[in-house]
């Protein structure tokens, strides 16, 4: 804040804010104001959202469909352990913030959408999202490094059955691997993924699982090298499956 | 001892997928009727909450007790994720969705009995929610149950944004006064 603004008009817009009601101007100062720190609106917020909190599990009760725990444990399992130290610290608040402007410079105007989604929410969101855009940077150095060989070829596959509209490259090199592009294809249902398979001859082999973004892209590495006549994509339970059972969406040509 | 909500989270974040039991266990049964009563089909609640869970398993790094309790921090991303499901409903215009009126009205209750020290914390939100003036209850229901924002509230009322702005303010302040005379 700088000096000689006044604190009460923010006073107000806490509130609208901790009930996720603030829009248009008063939601890009407020954000601007929260961002550049401010303990009184911190603390404000805490107590609302404790507050919201109670209010919420004050209403009417309802027990939990069991299949939902059922996939969140399988995709649980198909998920490889995070290589994360175990000693992590918890992240501290100022590192949380600082990564989200650290995003949010890099992102430019994506950040303002997240609109609603609060505090805690944003900086788990955009951290995720930073470590997500080095990985992705690492990514593109690989395939860089993968292009200069001359062995490398560039593969099409193109939608089939429900999304014609989708694309995907596979950059590939029989002696190292390679990696699969995907844009347009709409994110997996829950507790489903897509699959890639490597066919050789008549023998799909699994290349394994990967989910597209709100935005239908994905990014996803192909390892275990060697020939391979034509790349699939399927969807299937998101555990993954040995050989292939649901719809092709995307087929490279022979 | 069973260990705490801030403990199961901080385990997640180590990647200690043995604790995400314990923590939907206890958790899920807080955040599904929430959800439920946002987005009011079964089938999308279910999809929600799938969603919420995994979310707060790969953000479980970023959660830091001093910024609120394990309850705060994934019913505020219920909420919002529960929002989000519907405002995209709303916008596809594909699904029936209920009338905001008939949202935020009580769906039936299938809890059981909650424990002792539960009940009276329900009953003193309750009856704080109940005790708010009927202009004051309707604006945090609407925002906070029915996903409209400030100046949605604004045009279906037909009140000033100010006075809108104005009744969330008080009608906040009036909930955090109960909660913090238990």
């Amino acid at each position: 804040m700088t000096p000689g603004q006044r604190h009460d008009e923010f006073d107000e817009l806490v509130a609208v804010y901790a009930v996720g009601a603030l829009d248009g101007d008063d939601l890009v100062r407020f954000e601007a104001h929260l961002a550049a720190g401010c303990p009184t609106c911190e603390a404000a917020l805490r107590d609302d959202d404790e507050a919201l909190a109670r209010l919420a599990v004050a209403g009417p009760r309802a027990i939990p469909p069991a299949h939902v725990k059922d996939a969140l444990l399988a995709r649980l399992d198909a998920t490889a352990p995070r290589p994360r130290p175990v000693t992590r610290r918890w992240l501290p608040w100022a590192g949380a913030v600082a990564a989200a402007m650290a995003v949010a410079a890099l992102l430019g105007a994506g950040f303002t959408a997240t609109y609603y989604e609060k505090r805690l929410g944003v900086a788990a969101r955009e951290t995720t999202a930073l470590r997500e855009r080095l990985a992705s940077q690492e990514k593109a150095l690989r395939v860089v490094e993968l292009l200069r060989d001359p062995r490398t070829q560039v593969v099409a596959l193109r939608g089939a059955g429900p999304n014609p509209e989708a694309i995907g490259r596979v950059v590939w090199n029989e002696a190292t691997g390679g990696q699969l592009f995907v844009a347009n294809l709409p994110a997996p249902p829950a507790g489903k993924a897509y699959a890639l398979w490597k066919i050789t001859g008549t023998t799909p082999v699994a290349a394994g699982v990967f989910t597209t973004d709100a935005a239908g892209q994905a990014t996803h590495a192909v390892g275990s090298a060697g020939k391979v006549d034509v790349f699939a994509v399927t969807l299937e339970p998101a555990a993954g499956v040995p050989a292939p059972t649901g719809p092709i969406v995307l087929a490279s040509a022979k | 001892m069973e260990p705490s909500g801030a403990d199961l989270i901080r385990r997640m974040a180590a990647g200690d997928r043995a604790a995400f039991t314990p923590f939907y266990d206890r958790y899920a049964p807080l955040a599904f009727p929430l959800v439920l009563r946002i987005v009011r089909d079964r089938t999308d609640a279910a999809d929600v909450l799938q969603e919420v869970f995994w979310e707060a398993w790969q953000a479980a790094a970023a959660y830091d007790p001093q910024r609120g309790s394990p309850e705060a921090w994934i019913l505020t991303r219920a909420r919002s994720r529960a929002i989000d499901r519907v405002r995209s409903i709303r916008r596809r215009g594909a699904t029936f969705v209920a009338p905001l009126d008939e949202a935020i009205a009580a769906t039936p209750d299938e809890g059981r009995v909650d424990a002792a020290e539960q009940a009276s914390d329900r009953r003193r939100i309750a009856s704080a929610l109940a005790g708010l003036p009927d202009a004051q209850r309707e604006v945090l229901e609407l925002a906070y149950f029915g996903g409209l924002t400030q100046t949605e509230i604004a045009d279906r009322l037909k009140q000033p944004l100010g006075t809108v702005k104005t009744r969330i303010r008080l009608g906040l302040e009036r909930l955090r006064e109960a909660i913090r005379e238990r």
